[in-house]
C-alpha cells in the first residue's frame, strides 16, 4: 500500500488509525515525489514555452462563464489556467511575483524554472542528492548573476532624448499582439512614464497612470491623454460639451436634500406640512447650487448621483455637471487639477476648486458613446492611456502589453543598467557558468553544468518559436559569442540578418533578468527539497 | 495482511496490557517516521495539503505534525511535545520527536521481554537527570560582556538553526538580520515586538529589517492620495473610534413631525463627526491610525489639513505601534486637548514606502519600546511562509542565547558525548537499570545517524568514526555534512544553546515515560456514524 499514509499495526495485525482520514489520504514519498513534481513543473513550463519571444504564439483561454481571453503574457495565462497541482501552483505564483516586481519576463522565468527541473531529473537519475543539486544551482545562479553584472551596460537616461527608452519598451512589446504599432505604443508608454516620473527619488507612481480601454476604432487610435479620462458624460444632454478654463468643484456628497443616517420617520399630517417639506427641499437645492456658484466653480464633478430636478436646476444655472464618477477617478481628478475633494457643501470654498484648461466630451464614431477628457490640468502629472481596438480581446491584451512596457520603462528609471535580449545574455551566462563548473571539485559540479544547460532553454525556445532549427542556431550563436567575445549576440528572431542585439536594439533591464534567475533558482530549490507529499483524499460522500 | 478478527462490538473500544503499550509505541514510531527525513542541513521538506486545499511546505517538525491531523491518542503526545518545544525554545522540534521515538523503540524490546514499564520509567528518569547534569558540565559559557563577542556567538547560533532550512544558502544574511532584530529589543526580549511582514516578489536578499513598525497600507477612500506621505516627528493618535458618518445607534429611530427638526437632525449627525475630527486636528495630531474604519469624509478632512490617516489597521500592528511610539489607544476624543498630549505617540520619521507592489506605512526611530519589523521578500507565497517559520526558529534561538550564554556543539556532537557518558556510567551500576541506561544512551545516536542518512552518507561508518573520536575524549566531534566526514563542530561553529538540548531531552524523556506508563486506552465513540466509519476503515486496512 504505497500510496496510503503512515500505517502501523498492532499485535493482531489490525491497522491502527493514527491520522485523521488516513485511509483516504494520498502520500508520495522519496524519489517518486521528486519525479512527480518535476513532471508537473515541466508540464506547466511546456504550456508557456511557445509564447516566448516575438514569434511566440498566443493562448486562448475560456473561463467557466464563457469569457474569452487571448494573451501571451505568462502571468495572465497561468493565472487563468486554474492549475490544480500543488507544484503547478508554485509556478503560477512564481510568474505572478515576477509580474508584481518587474512586470515583464513572466514567461521567461517559468521556462527557466521548467528547464532547471528537467535538468534536475537527469541528475536525480544519476543518484545525486536533491539538496546537493539545489546547492549547485545556487552556486551557479551566483556565478550567472555576477556575470550579468559584468556584461550589463549603463544606459543613457535622458529626459530630452527618449529614443533609447522607446527602444527598450519596443523589445517588450515585440512579443505582444500589438507589435503592429509597436513604435507608437512604446512612445506612449515612455511618454506616460516621463510625465509622472519623480527623477529625484527615481521612482514612478503607477497610480498616476491610468490605462483605459474602449472597444472600437483601430489600435493606432490609441492615445495618451495628459490628464484624466472618465467614462462618463455630462449629466444633461443640453449642457455644453466643452468647458474651457474649468474651475472644478469635486464633490463626494449627493446632490439631494440631506438625509440623516439614523433611521427616521417624518410624520406629515397635513397639506401645509407637506408644502413646507417641498419648500425645504427646493430651498436646499438652491442653497447647494448657490454655494457652488459662490465658490466660483463652473464645472461640478460629483461622486454620487442627482435626480432630474437637480439636473434641471444645474442646467438652468449653466453649471455643467458630471455624476456617478467613481472614487479612484475622483481622486485622480483631484490630484490632477489640484483641487480638494469636498465632502460637504458647507466646506466648499474657492481655494478648494481644481483647475483644468480644457474639459471636453470625446465622441466615438457612429456609436453614441462619449467619454469625458480633462486636460491641461494645473498639476498635470497624471495621465491616461486610452486604448482602442477592434474587439474586447485586443483591447484587453493591449492593456496588458502596455502594462508590461510601462513596467520596463519604470525599471529603467530605477536602475538604468541593461543587458541584451534575444537570448544573448542567457547564452553568455551559460558559457560563463559552464566555465566555472569545471573548477568545482565536488558533486555540485554536475548541477552547475546542468544549470548552464538550463539557461540555454530560453534561446532554444526563442529559436524554435521563430522557426529555426533550435540546436543549430543556438550552437552557432554560442560559438560566435565565444569567438568574438561579444555577449550581445543573440537569436535573430525577426530574421533581420544580424545576430547582434546591440544593433537590433533588443534590450532588457538588468534587474528583470537578475530577478528571473534568482526567483527561478529559489523556486527550484524549494521544489527539490520536498520529498514527501500528503494530499487529502476524495472527501467521503 | 493478516486476517482480521473482530473482537469488539460496536461501542467502547478498550485495549489493555502489554500489547497496548507495544501498540502505542508502534504508533509513535510511525509518526516519527514521517518527520525523520527533515532533520539536518540535508533534510527534506514536506508538502502537506489540507482538506481545504491549502498547501504548506515545511521542514519544521512542529508544523508538520500539527498539519498531519494525528488522532491516535498516544501519538498525539508526540505532537504535544513538539509543540511545547516550539513554544519553549522554538527550535529542535524534529529532534525532540526523534529522540522520543528512539527511546521508545529501545524500550520496546524490554517490554516485550516482560520487564515492567515502571522499572523502565524509573531508569529513564535517572538517565535524564544524568544527561542534564552532563550537558551543564560540558557546555561552554561565552562571556557576554563584550558586545562584539556576544554578537558573533548569536550569529553562529542563528546560522546553525537556519542551516537546515530552505534559506540555508542565505543563512549569513538572515542570521545577521535576526540578531539585529533581537538586539533591538529591550531587556525582556518580547517576541511580539518583532513583526514579520511578507511581500511576494523580489529575491530573498531584498528582505529587510525596519527598526520600528511597518504595516501594509490599509484600504483607503478617495482623498487618501492627497495626503502627505512623510512626516518628521509626527504626533500619532491611535484610535479605536469609527470616523465615519453613520447611524449612531443601529436600532434607533428618530420620529419627526416637522421639517425644521429634520434639518437639525442632519446637522447633529454631521457635527458628531466633525467635532471628533476638529478635536483631533486641534490637538495637533498629524497621523491618525484607527482600528475601525475611517470614512471618506474623514479622509478628505484630514487631507485638507495635511494630516495622514489609516483606518482598519490590524490590531497587533496597532498595538505594536502604540508600544513603540508611546501614547495610548484612545477610545474617545472627548478629553483630547493641548493638555493631554501624553496620549499621543510620536516617532522620528513616519513615511509611506513602496515595497514591491505593496505600499507600507513605516514608523522609524520610535522612542518608547524597542521594536523591529522584518519585511520578507521571495518568490512564492509558500516560500515566504516557510521563510517566516525558519526565521521564527532563529529568533527564538537567539533570544534564548541572549539570556543564556552557554552553548554546545551541534551536528550530533553533543548527543554522541552524552551517549558515551551514559554508557560508561551504566557499566558502574548493577541490575536491570544498566540495560536501560545503555539503551537510553543508544537512543541519542539517532541524531547523528539520521543526519548521515538524510545526507546520503554511510551512517554506520560515520558513527563508528564518531564513537572512536569520542572515546578519545574529543567531545565536540560531530558529523561534517559538507565533506562526508567527522569534524570538531565547536571549531566549525555549529553551535546551539545548551538550553535547547536540555529542554529537548527533558521533554523527550517525559513523553517517553508517559507513553510507557499507559497500559490501557478506553475510547468512547463519539457517535454511531463515526464508529461505523472506523470499522469500515479497519476492514479496509
Amino acid at each position: 500500500m504505497p500510496s496510503v499514509g503512515t500505517l502501523a499495526f498492532d499485535e493482531f495485525g489490525r491497522p491502527v488509525l493514527i491520522l485523521r482520514g488516513q485511509e483516504s489520504k494520498k502520500r508520495l514519498f522519496g524519489i517518486e515525489a521528486h519525479k512527480s513534481h518535476i513532471l508537473a513543473g515541466k508540464a506547466v513550463a511546456d504550456t508557456l514555452k511557445t509564447s516566448l519571444g516575438p514569434r511566440g504564439m498566443d493562448k486562448c483561454m475560456v473561463s467557466p462563464d464563457g469569457d474569452i481571453t487571448i494573451t501571451n503574457d505568462g502571468a495572465t495565462i497561468l493565472s487563468m489556467m486554474h492549475v490544480e497541482n500543488e507544484i503547478g501552483k508554485l509556478l503560477v505564483q512564481l510568474s505572478k511575483s515576477q509580474d508584481d516586481e518587474i512586470g515583464d519576463g513572466t514567461t521567461g522565468v517559468v521556462v527557466l524554472a521548467g528547464a532547471l527541473l528537467e535538468q534536475a531529473e537527469a541528475l536525480l537519475d544519476k543518484g545525486i542528492h536533491p539538496i546537493r543539486i539545489a546547492d549547485g544551482y545556487e552556486l551557479a545562479a551566483k556565478v550567472a548573476l555576477d556575470h550579468l553584472d559584468k556584461i550589463a551596460e549603463s544606459y543613457p537616461l535622458d529626459l530630452k532624448n527618449l529614443d533609447p527608452l522607446v527602444n527598450t519598451a519596443m523589445t517588450t512589446l515585440g512579443s505582444k499582439i500589438i507589435n503592429r504599432c509597436q513604435r507608437q505604443m512604446a512612445e506612449i508608454a515612455v511618454n506616460a512614464i516621463m510625465n509622472v516620473v519623480d527623477m529625484e527619488r527615481r521612482d514612478v507612481n503607477f497610480e498616476l497612470i491610468k490605462v483605459q480601454g474602449k472597444v472600437g476604432g483601430r489600435l493606432e487610435d490609441t492615445m495618451l491623454v495628459k490628464g484624466v479620462v472618465v467614462d462618463k458624460t455630462f449629466a444633461h444632454p443640453q449642457m455644453p460639451k466643452e468647458v474651457r478654463n474649468a474651475k472644478i468643484a469635486i464633490l463626494t456628497c449627493p446632490f439631494e436634500p440631506p438625509k440623516p443616517k439614523t433611521k427616521h420617520k417624518l410624520d406629515i399630517t397635513n397639506v401645509e406640512d407637506y408644502k413646507k417639506l417641498r419648500e425645504y427641499e427646493k430651498e436646499k437645492f438652491t442653497e447647494m447650487i448657490k454655494s457652488i456658484k459662490d465658490a466660483g466653480a463652473n464645472l461640478v464633478i460629483c461622486q454620487w448621483g442627482f435626480d432630474d430636478e437637480a439636473n434641471h436646476l444645474l442646467l438652468s444655472q449653466e453649471l455643467p455637471a458630471v455624476r456617478w464618477v467613481g472614487g479612484p477617478e475622483i481622486e485622480l481628478i483631484a490630484i490632477a487639477t489640484g483641487g480638494r475633494i469636498v465632502p460637504r457643501f458647507q466646506e466648499l470654498t474657492a481655494d478648494k476648486l481644481g483647475f483644468a484648461g480644457h474639459v471636453y466630451e470625446l465622441d466615438f464614431g457612429t456609436t453614441s458613446e462619449h467619454m469625458l477628457c480633462i486636460e491641461q490640468c494645473k498639476k498635470s502629472n497624471t495621465c491616461t492611456i486610452f486604448v482602442r481596438g477592434g474587439n474586447k480581446m485586443v483591447v484587453e491584451e493591449a492593456k496588458r502589453a502596455l502594462h508590461d512596457a510601462l513596467c520596463v520603462v519604470r525599471n529603467l528609471v530605477r536602475d538604468n543598467r541593461i543587458v541584451y535580449g534575444g537570448g544573448a545574455c542567457e547564452i553568455s551566462c551559460a558559457i560563463e557558468v559552464a566555465k566555472e563548473a569545471n573548477k568545482i571539485a565536488t558533486i555540485e559540479q554536475y548541477a552547475i553544468r546542468a544549470f548552464a544547460d538550463a539557461l540555454e532553454s530560453v534561446p532554444l525556445a526563442l529559436a524554435e518559436n521563430s522557426g529555426y532549427s533550435p540546436i543549430k542556431t543556438v550552437a552557432d550563436v554560442k560559438s560566435a559569442q565565444i569567438a568574438q567575445n561579444n555577449p550581445s549576440l543573440g537569436i535573430d528572431c525577426l530574421n533581420t540578418g544580424t545576430n547582434d542585439m546591440k544593433s537590433q536594439l533588443v534590450i532588457e533591464t538588468l534587474i528583470g533578468k537578475r530577478q528571473q534567475i534568482s526567483l527561478a533558482t529559489q523556486l527550484v530549490r524549494m521544489i527539490l527539497k520536498i520529498d514527501d507529499i500528503r494530499l487529502p483524499g476524495e472527501s467521503e460522500e | 495482511m493478516k486476517p482480521m478478527i473482530v473482537i469488539l462490538k460496536d461501542g467502547t473500544d478498550s485495549n489493555q496490557g502489554k500489547n497496548q503499550v507495544v501498540s502505542n509505541i508502534s504508533a509513535c514510531l510511525a509518526v516519527s517516521e514521517a518527520i525523520r527525513t527533515t532533520l539536518g542541513p540535508r533534510g527534506m521538506d514536506k508538502l502537506i495539503v489540507d482538506n481545504r486545499g491549502t498547501a504548506t511546505i515545511s521542514n519544521d517538525g512542529a508544523t508538520i505534525l500539527k498539519l498531519l491531523e494525528i488522532i491516535h491518542p498516544a501519538a498525539r503526545t508526540l505532537v504535544d511535545i513538539a509543540k511545547s518545544q516550539d513554544a519553549e525554545v522554538g527550535d529542535g522540534t524534529t529532534s525532540v520527536v526523534l529522540i522520543t521515538a528512539e527511546i521508545l523503540k529501545n524500550a520496546k524490546s524490554f517490554i516485550e521481554d516482560g520487564m515492567h514499564p515502571t522499572i523502565i520509567i524509573r531508569a529513564i528518569r535517572k538517565a535524564t537527570a544524568l544527561t542534564i547534569k552532563k550537558i551543564k558540565e560540558v557546555a561552554v559559557t561565552i562571556k557576554s560582556d563584550d558586545d562584539k563577542e556576544q554578537r558573533v556567538l548569536l550569529e553562529k547560533c542563528a546560522r546553525t538553526t537556519l542551516s537546515s532550512k530552505l534559506i540555508a544558502r542565505q543563512r549569513e544574511f538572515f542570521a545577521k538580520m535576526v540578531v539585529d532584530a533581537v538586539l533591538m529589543l529591550d531587556e525582556l526580549l518580547p517576541l511580539n515586538m518583532i513583526g514579520v511582514k511578507k511581500v511576494t516578489g523580489g529575491s530573498l536578499e531584498e528582505s529587510r529589517l525596519v527598526s520600528g513598525v511597518a504595516f501594509k497600507k490599509t484600504f483607503s477612500y478617495a482623498g487618501f492620495e492627497m495626503q502627505q506621505k512623510k512626516y518628521t516627528n509626527p504626533k500619532i493618535a491611535i484610535l479605536n473610534i469609527e470616523l465615519e458618518l453613520k447611524a449612531e445607534r443601529d436600532n434607533a429611530e428618530v420620529r419627526l413631525d416637522n421639517v425644521v427638526e429634520y434639518q437639525k437632525i442632519v446637522d447633529a449627525e454631521w457635527s458628531i463627526l466633525y467635532d471628533k475630527l476638529d478635536t483631533l486636528h486641534k490637538a495637533g495630531v498629524t497621523v491618525v491610525l484607527s482600528k475601525l474604519p475611517i470614512g471618506d469624509v474623514a479622509t478628505q478632512y484630514f487631507a485638507d489639513r495635511d494630516m495622514f490617516c489609516a483606518g482598519r489597521v490590524q490590531e497587533d500592528d496597532l498595538k505594536r505601534t502604540q508600544k513603540a511610539c508611546g501614547g495610548a489607544i484612545i477610545t474617545t476624543v472627548e478629553n483630547l486637548n493641548n493638555q493631554s498630549q501624553q496620549v499621543l505617540g510620536t516617532c522620528e520619521i513616519f513615511e509611506e514606502i513602496q515595497i514591491g507592489s505593496e505600499r507600507y506605512n513605516c514608523f522609524t526611530g520610535c522612542p518608547k519600546a524597542k521594536t523591529a519589523t522584518m519585511i520578507l521578500r521571495g518568490g512564492a507565497e509558500q516560500f515566504i511562509d516557510e521563510v517566516e517559520r525558519s526565521l521564527h526558529d532563529a529568533i527564538m534561538i537567539v533570544r534564548r542565547a541572549v539570556k543564556n550564554d552557554s552553548i554546545v556543539a551541534g551536528g550530533g556532537a553533543i548527543e554522541m558525548a552524552l551517549s558515551r557518558h551514559l554508557r560508561e556510567y551504566s557499566r558502574t551500576i548493577p541490575g536491570k537499570e544498566q540495560l536501560i541506561l545503555a539503551a537510553y544512551a543508544k537512543a541519542f545516536e539517532v541524531i547523528p545517524r539520521q543526519l548521515c542518512e538524510n545526507a546520503g552518507f554511510d551512517a554506520t561508518n560515520i558513527l563508528n568514526k564518531l564513537r572512536q573520536k569520542h572515546a578519545e575524549n574529543n567531545i565536540w566531534f560531530g558529523v561534517d555534512i559538507m565533506h562526508e566526514d567527522v569534524t570538531d563542530n565547536f571549531i566549525a561553529a555549529v553551535w546551539e544553546p545548551a538550553v535547547v538540548k536540555i529542554n529537548a531531552i527533558t521533554a523527550a524523556s517525559e513523553a517517553a515515560c508517559l507513553i510507557l506508563s499507559v497500559d490501557e486506552t478506553i475510547k468512547v465513540p463519539k457517535s454511531a456514524a463515526e464508529t461505523s466509519n472506523a470499522a469500515k476503515a479497519m476492514n479496509m486496512g
